[in-house]
């Protein structure tokens, strides 16, 4: 198979409707994998409660939201994809009846009781600091933000909580979500899940408040923040100080002094600065870390200041409501056309949000290799997934 | 009012109860509870009533001291007069002079009247495992080690001890907080410990907890609240099971006498406010929709929950559904009429109860605004009085029109001590000039942003018509 780049024209958006429900025809019927994605929400083979009990929300093609969808099968399921091709399909929790026969239940007898523990990883909540681009664009500089935010919490949730099977998806646009698969996390109850987010969420405060995180005085730092540490000390240098720039002029060093509590060695760093504002980020880094010296008072503030620039930022809502909704792995990005592919985390330097397929590109793939392998009988009968490229 | 014969003397667990006796001569050995065995002797209508009021009164202090988020200390202090009043439980070593017995007979049984009481529906039962809980947990820090240990002894509530081996194995990690050497750790499930594990207060390795003697309490509060959650849940089912004619009017009585406060009061300004007529009411804003507002007029946008909160208040207002709805779509002037309709009616609508589960949200109260769902970065909904940096709210003010500098440092010391809503009041005491007003009433702690506006508006009608007074 062809490995290299194809020669076809790649655009980031679809152009209009109807080519998008023609690429989303041949997505679904082609290569969305109904088999292991309804054995993955069914956590087993025999289908059961958990997932005929699984609340669905589709998107149609006019943008309207279907709400409270449950399937009996995975066939209904299957059928049911192919007749509406959603843009976006969303996935619930798992109630204690079927979510489609709502109406015709009293409200008490629908009640959430299990979904995979989430998180929500965007790229939106690094705007504050992100030099490189804004909003919903992103480049391979910045994407090392989220690369080291799976870092930490992949770690932090293996050897902290003991959860072994992690689903990690991109997003398909500027982020990524954790799907934490197993049986204890399923059957976490709202407060359990409250309290993890909280052990989890370093980074507090909203647009009014520059410095967002504030460790303890009189300890050290707990055993799950500084295994955090080691991996922002590993990545700081590279991705705050050389790509994004943080301290390169004034619009953007006076956040990161915002967060010296000290009046005095903010405004002294600021004078230096303004007298030499071409110093390179790592000249000022130093010259920042000198002046809060090596007391630990000093260090603490050092510390603080690299945990709110690379500590991952949560979307709290996502990870402590049971009934929240969360797009799907392996759906479409409605505005990008991206493929919701996983991450392997292990691997997760590696990953190139640019170079995920969208439903364009993998329309292509299966075009092109149909007109060039015409007349290889053999190649009839293959799939269309080992056709692409991804 | 009822129709019982009030000397009969009837006995509780021919209704509800399972029968089972204490049994021996000390009845209650420990001044603290689980309440796991329910009591069985009969007792009068007189002082089933009085039970139920009595323990009622101590509950519902609790409530308000906690929800005018007053220190744990002071609370402690209140809570322990206001015990003396109505409900007193002494420890084993206080005073001969006490009938402990009597005290704790007393304790046992008006819990289990009021859990019978509370357990009818989902709203009252979370409202009395919330309390109680907050009882046992007061009571609980009030005794001794011994005391606390042999209770726990005799409830035969126990935990995984860690060994020397396993204590050396990771003696690092359990150093980072507290005093190694002289701690007994305990090995738990982290779900058994969720406050600690919120306060990133417990060390965690493989799903487990490793939690030290110090923070027993925390194992403790689990098992009370565990127990009693599942307590009330099987109360509620043989509570419909068992309806009984005699007993279900005092229990309709005692919740309708004391439970009226928790009525939601009205909030709306009456002349039928409209899209436009918001405007005018901007001054009577407090500072959390001050700032919302403005950052609307500014961006055109409210991000998702600055939107709930300043439509909740819109509604607490008196803004239909139909009147918030333009007045959203006037204000979010750069977005076409599809995207309002598809990403933003509906949640404006669901607020109001008009879709989804068809739920009536209340508008928020400032203890929700500054509890829950605090901003992230980016976010701008919330308390200011909280959620601003010192130097960002004191350029507020000043903008605010608070110039006077030893008022804007008492505010941002209020802050400072998590006064939050005092430091509202203040506020609005020093922005509409009460403090040099001496006739005037200084007002009560602000609790709800719409409380606020009601006041503003109260007290600017009352001044016009004393100057129209005047003039005449």
């Amino acid at each position: 198979m062809d490995i290299d780049e194809p020669q076809v024209n790649k655009p980031q958006r679809i152009e209009n409707e109807g080519d998008s429900v023609e690429l989303l025809r041949v997505f679904y019927q082609r290569l969305f994998p109904f088999k292991i994605y309804c054995y993955w929400l069914n956590y087993g083979i025999d289908v059961g409660k958990l997932f005929q009990n699984r609340e669905f929300n589709f998107v149609n093609n006019n943008d309207a939201y279907i709400r409270y969808l449950s399937f009996d099968t995975i066939e209904e399921f299957k059928n049911e994809v192919l007749r509406v091709y959603p843009k976006k399909i969303d996935i619930g929790a798992v109630f204690s009846a079927k979510p489609k026969e709502k109406k015709s239940l009293k409200l008490s007898a629908l009640k959430p009781v299990e979904k995979e523990l989430l998180f929500d990883i965007d790229m939106n909540d690094y705007d504050e600091f992100r030099t490189c681009c804004s909003g919903a664009v992103i480049c391979e500089k910045c994407w090392q933000l989220i690369t080291v935010a799976i870092k930490i919490l992949d770690a932090a949730l293996r050897e902290d909580f003991g959860f072994k099977h992690l689903l990690w998806v991109y997003s398909g646009r500027r982020g990524v979500h954790c799907w934490v698969c197993d049986e204890r996390a399923r059957n976490l109850s709202d407060d359990e899940r409250k309290s993890i987010a909280s052990y989890l969420g370093v980074i507090k405060g909203g647009a009014q408040k520059n410095k967002k995180v504030y460790l303890p005085k009189h300890h050290q730092l707990h055993p799950s923040l500084s295994r955090a540490f080691n991996i922002i000390e590993e990545y700081f240098e590279q991705v705050i100080l050389r790509d994004q720039e943080v301290l390169k002029d004034e619009q953007e060093w006076s956040k990161v002094l915002d967060c010296i509590p000290d009046i005095d060695v903010r405004q002294r760093l600021n004078d230096n600065w303004r007298k030499n504002p071409c110093r390179h980020s790592i000249q000022k880094w130093d010259d920042l870390i000198n002046a809060l010296g090596n007391q630990k008072k000093g260090d603490i503030v050092k510390k603080e200041i690299m945990f709110q620039y690379l500590y991952p930022r949560l979307d709290e809502a996502v990870s402590t409501k049971m009934i929240h909704l969360l797009k799907s792995p392996f759906c479409v990005h409605p505005s990008t056309g991206q493929v919701c592919v996983p991450i392997i985390p292990e691997e997760c330097e590696n990953f190139n949000p640019m170079r995920v397929p969208t439903i364009y590109s993998l329309y292509n793939e299966i075009d092109d290799y149909n007109k060039n392998n015409v007349n290889k009988d053999r190649e009839r009968n293959l799939h269309d997934v080992p056709k692409t490229i991804y | 009012m009822y129709s019982i014969d009030k000397s009969n003397k009837r006995s509780l667990s021919s209704y509800t109860y399972e029968v089972k006796r204490h049994q021996g001569k000390k009845s209650y050995p420990h001044v603290l509870n689980f309440y796991s065995i329910s009591p069985t002797e009969e007792i009068t209508i007189d002082e089933f009533e009085s039970f139920a009021f009595d323990r009622m009164q101590v509950l519902k202090a609790l409530e308000g001291a906690i929800l005018r988020n007053k220190e744990e200390e002071e609370i402690k202090k209140h809570i322990e007069n206001v015990s003396n009043t109505w409900l007193p439980l002494h420890s084993n070593e206080s005073d001969k002079g006490y009938s402990l017995q009597e005290e704790r007979r007393k304790d046992h049984i008006s819990h289990f009247i009021l859990r019978l009481v509370y357990s009818r529906t989902e709203n009252l039962r979370a409202w009395f495992l919330k309390y109680e809980c907050a009882l046992f947990k007061l009571r609980f820090s009030r005794e001794n080690k011994d005391e606390k240990l042999s209770f726990l002894k005799d409830e035969n509530i126990t935990w995984k001890n860690l060994s020397k081996a396993e204590r050396e194995s990771m003696a690092n990690e359990l150093r980072w907080s507290s005093n190694f050497d002289e701690e007994t750790f305990f090995e738990i499930d982290f779900e058994k410990v969720p406050d600690l594990v919120a306060r990133r207060a417990v060390y965690l390795k493989k799903g487990k907890a490793y939690v030290p003697m110090t923070d027993l309490l925390s194992l403790v509060m689990y098992e009370f609240r565990q127990r009693l959650s599942k307590a009330l849940d099987l109360a509620s089912k043989s509570f419909i099971t068992s309806r009984n004619e005699r007993i279900m009017p005092m229990l309709n009585e005692i919740i309708k006498q004391y439970d009226g406060r928790t009525q939601t009061s009205n909030y709306s300004v009456g002349d039928d406010p409209t899209s436009d007529s918001v405007h005018q009411l901007v001054e009577h804003f407090p500072l959390c929709m001050q700032h919302l507002y403005q950052n609307l007029r500014e961006n055109l946008h409210l991000k998702h929950f600055a939107r709930i909160q300043f439509n909740l208040f819109l509604k607490g207002i008196g803004l239909t559904v139909d009147e918030a709805l333009a007045f959203w779509k006037k204000s979010f002037s750069n977005i076409d009429d599809a995207k309002f309709q598809k990403d933003y009616a509906y949640n404006i609508r669901h607020n109001y109860g008009a879709e989804g589960k068809r739920q009536d949200y209340k508008p928020l109260n400032c203890m929700s605004i500054i509890t829950k769902q605090r901003p992230n970065s980016g976010q701008i909904h919330g308390c200011p009085f909280r959620e601003f940096s010192q130097s960002n709210l004191r350029s507020k003010l000043v903008q605010m029109g608070v110039r006077n500098e030893e008022h804007i440092r008492e505010i941002l010391s209020l802050t400072e001590r998590e006064h939050y809503q005092v430091a509202c009041t203040k506020y609005f005491e020093i922005t509409k000039g009460l403090l040099d007003d001496n006739d005037e009433n200084i007002i009560e702690t602000i609790e709800h942003p719409n409380e606020y506006l009601k006041a503003s508006i109260s007290l600017k009608k009352n001044r016009m018509k004393m100057n129209n007074k005047d003039d005449k």
